[in-house]
């Protein structure tokens, strides 16, 4: 085939420019640190790209969702713990005031201690997280209990907050108010649930005539109350456990989805210098090569 | 016995070879990178034997030039113009595909993806805590982040299609700029031939032209006999067609125009589209060549109304147009699932107030602002009517609704006035998210993501085509520069060639002289 000068210096520009096309393309995967930078260079690898980096947004949404759920629990935890100590030190006051050795004088200073005691209650039923009453269900803007230990809202069982810590999988945090304190009940407004109705009816029964036998009565009420709490806690102590359980998943989870985001998407930077550097002697060949050939021709050799 | 200066003339004969040889050889050295240029030869004959009649036979005469002729393989030449065809096509679909590709930036932290997460995240982060309004703001903010993602992209797209229709009026132009020089260059060649010989710089500046017109659009030429010339030449005219109506029919030119298109081919163009078709009102058939490649890009919307069949920008801006539409229309009215279950909008839901039917998406208006409620439903009630308003939602004016960006009080989180704690509403709308049934591609995400992938594999293909066609090209073009080029190191081989002719002749002219001055001074005195 004939060649003429000409062809050599084109052939010479076309293949200099091929060579810094694919210098070009791993210079670009070098400094962006990608495979790809717009979705044509690998339709396969951007389409996994785009849903991995989804799926790790959403791991880590999860995660800090079940960090506050464990902040919330942890509140009702204490709180709850609290009470039972409330009801525990409201048994051994019953106990003693049902002994028939009291004196009235003796039956007033647990009277007035249990009032305190049923204060402390109230204290406690009020219990906030972050500005938001706990146990009041879905009116988180209203206190539970007045002062008088009646409910001051409306607050079904089924009002449940839930925090959600993976795809589907909700985890109901809060302890509705009723439950807890009216037995498993629901909580109405105006009414008093059952564990006030019970330190209502010890504190008459320790202040008025001082019946024995009416307040030993009223101690199987507060065992019932101290069962129904220990029922509460366990339950909360399940959640908690769950929620420890789903953020070391969750841990792990982060972990292997990043991976898989980066070995799709990330370049290895060692291959990446290795061909840059391929490419760059492939080029410096062609430019000495091309150079030595296009710049003879027979004019310098003519006399 | 031969005439006396009989020699001379021989001499001067190879003379005047050698001297046109030297002159051609000149010609090349001086066009040796001139663009289109084809290496001329000279035809060297032994001039026409004389009859000596003395019985020794024929006497030559020296030699004769009949012509200079170009080195071309005009094959070459119709095989470089098929393949440019497809190579303008191409070329100019991987760089139109490629723009709309920058334009949806996808993968990156800027994209679809991100924002949505974004959206999502902070309706997560308000679910855990209805009261706050840092959390309420956030919301709003990252809706306005979201609907303004497609405003951006929408305005892109339009932007670039109104690109292209510029540049298919410029390339019109060029067409008919071309069209009108191949025609006086067809008059020029055709009376500079009149007498036999060819022009060849001539015809070199006509396959110039023709090169890159078939670039443009998918021409075929065709030089037609039409009988013969009163030389006995054969009388040739120069046919050039696209789509199978002639263009330029040797003295004669058939122009292209661009007019306003009144009524708008796909919903989404931008106004004052171009359509191309002949002056002469004719319909244009494109089979190839960047301006098809321009036309179905700038019109192409999947062969949706009898637009091209390709998914150009209407395409795309089609997709995101339906995107926004379904996607505001669920998050806000609710829908009925696959198993028959309602699930609910945020017009279903309360806000802080115990107001409900507050629509979160809505559109701008002529104003630019965002409507409210009541404008956007304009008083409607029935699912029916409500689904019309919806329709007029375009990824251009989606935006968050006028109540949500004065207000962010007013984000529907309850399903029960009064309760500030109660986000099941919010729960409701956060699982439509993953609804694969939303769209028919799948959920929100899934959708835009098949449009990404779409986008992705026609770029690649356009990018392939383009890269493998321009090697096609090249190719053709070497074999044609292997014919026609001139080679530096050949003509100075051929200008040695000549200079040694002319020498020896010259040398000739010089003894005859001497043999001449012999004769007629010294013989007989």
């Amino acid at each position: 085939m004939r060649i003429t000068n000409n062809m050599l210096s084109n052939n010479m520009l076309d293949y200099m420019s091929n060579n810094l096309n694919r210098m070009s393309k791993y210079q670009n995967q070098l400094a962006t640190g990608k495979k790809i930078q717009v979705p044509s260079d690998d339709p396969i690898v951007a389409l996994r790209a785009l849903k991995l980096r989804t799926d790790v947004s959403e791991i880590e949404q999860y995660q800090r969702n079940a960090s506050d759920a464990q902040s919330w629990t942890d509140i009702t935890e204490t709180t709850l713990s609290n009470m039972s100590d409330v009801l525990q030190r409201t048994r051994e006051l019953v106990v003693k005031g049902a002994s028939d050795s009291n004196t009235i004088g003796d039956r007033q200073n647990i009277c007035d201690e249990l009032k305190q005691l049923k204060a402390q209650m109230v204290q406690i039923s009020n219990t906030t997280y972050a500005g938001r009453y706990v146990f009041s269900g879905y009116s988180t803007d209203k206190p539970l209990v007045n002062e008088d230990g009646t409910f001051a809202v409306d607050v079904a069982n089924s009002e449940a907050i839930n925090y959600e810590i993976g795809i589907g999988d909700s985890i109901n945090i809060n302890v509705a108010g009723g439950d807890l304190l009216n037995s498993g009940g629901a909580a109405i407004s105006g009414q008093s649930g059952q564990v006030f109705k019970d330190f209502d009816a010890i504190i008459s029964a320790m202040g008025a005539s001082g019946n024995a036998a009416t307040i030993s009565g009223l101690i199987k009420n507060v065992d019932d109350d101290m069962n129904n709490l220990s029922r509460v806690r366990s339950g909360v102590g399940a959640i908690s456990n769950r929620i420890e359980m789903t953020m070391n998943r969750l841990d792990s989870d982060n972990l292997n989805y990043t991976k898989l985001m980066s070995e799709n998407e990330d370049v290895d930077m060692a291959e990446a210098i290795m061909n840059l550097q391929s490419e760059e002697s492939v080029y410096k060949a062609s430019l000495s090569g091309g150079a030595k050939v296009i710049q003879t021709t027979l004019i310098d050799f003519l006399r | 016995m031969g005439q006396s200066f009989f020699g001379l003339n021989i001499a001067i004969r190879g003379l005047y070879t050698s001297q046109k040889g030297l002159d051609s050889v000149n010609h090349n050295l001086a066009n040796a990178n001139t663009p289109g240029y084809s290496r001329q030869q000279i035809a060297i004959v032994a001039a026409r034997p004389t009859l000596m009649n003395d019985g020794t036979g024929m006497m030559g005469t020296g030699s004769d030039v009949t012509g200079i002729e170009r080195v071309r393989d005009e094959y070459l030449d119709s095989k470089y113009w098929n393949e440019n065809i497809a190579y303008g096509e191409w070329d100019i679909k991987k760089t139109l595909l490629s723009g709309v590709e920058i334009t949806f930036n996808e993968p990156s932290d800027t994209g679809f993806s991100t924002v949505t997460q974004d959206f999502y995240s902070a309706l997560q982060e308000l679910s855990k805590d209805p009261n706050s309004q840092a959390d309420r703001v956030l919301v709003r903010e990252k809706a306005v982040t979201f609907t303004k993602y497609f405003k951006n992209i929408a305005s892109h797209l339009e932007s670039q299609q109104s690109d292209a229709n510029s540049n298919i009026k410029a390339k019109v132009d060029e067409v008919n700029s071309f069209a009108m020089q191949i025609q006086q260059l067809n008059k020029q060649i055709y009376t500079s031939e009149l007498d036999g010989s060819t022009a060849n710089d001539l015809r070199d500046q006509r396959t110039l032209l023709t090169d890159k017109l078939s670039k443009i659009v998918d021409i075929k030429t065709n030089e037609v006999t039409m009988g013969k010339l009163a030389n006995g030449k054969d009388d040739k005219h120069l046919l050039i067609t696209i789509g199978g109506k002639a263009l330029v029919d040797h003295f004669g030119v058939s122009k292209l125009s661009t007019t306003s298109r009144d009524k708008k081919l796909n919903e989404e163009d931008i106004a004052n589209i171009y359509q191309v078709g002949w002056a002469d009102g004719n319909k244009l058939i494109l089979r190839g060549g960047e301006l098809k490649g321009y036309i179905e890009v700038r019109d192409g919307n999947g062969g949706g109304n009898s637009s091209p069949d390709y998914n150009g920008i209407p395409y795309y801006l089609n997709k995101i147009n339906e995107f926004v539409r379904t996607f505001a229309k669920a998050f806000n009215e609710g829908y009925t699932d696959t198993k028959g279950n309602a699930v609910e909008g945020h017009a279903d839901g309360y806000d802080t107030k115990g107001d409900t039917g507050i629509r979160f998406f809505t559109m701008t208006g002529a104003d630019g602002n965002p409507l409210t409620n009541d404008k956007f439903l304009k008083g409607a009630t029935d699912p029916a009517a409500i689904a019309q308003s919806y329709s007029k939602i375009t990824a251009k004016n989606f935006s968050i609704s006028a109540e949500i960006l004065k207000d962010p009080g007013t984000i529907s989180v309850s399903d029960a006035v009064g309760q500030t704690g109660n986000v099941n509403n919010l729960k409701a709308l956060i699982g439509q998210r993953y609804d694969s049934h939303m769209f028919s591609a799948g959920a929100p995400e899934d959708y835009i993501k098949s449009i990404i992938a779409t986008l992705g594999i026609d770029s690649q293909q356009a990018s392939n085509l383009s890269s493998s066609q321009e090697t096609m090209v090249k190719q053709v073009d070497i074999q044609r520069m292997s014919v026609s080029g001139v080679s530096i190191d050949e003509e100075m081989t051929n200008l040695i060639k000549f200079q040694h002719s002319y020498e020896a002749s010259a040398k000739v002219i010089q003894t005859m002289s001497d043999i001449y001055d012999t004769l007629i001074n010294r013989l007989g005195v």
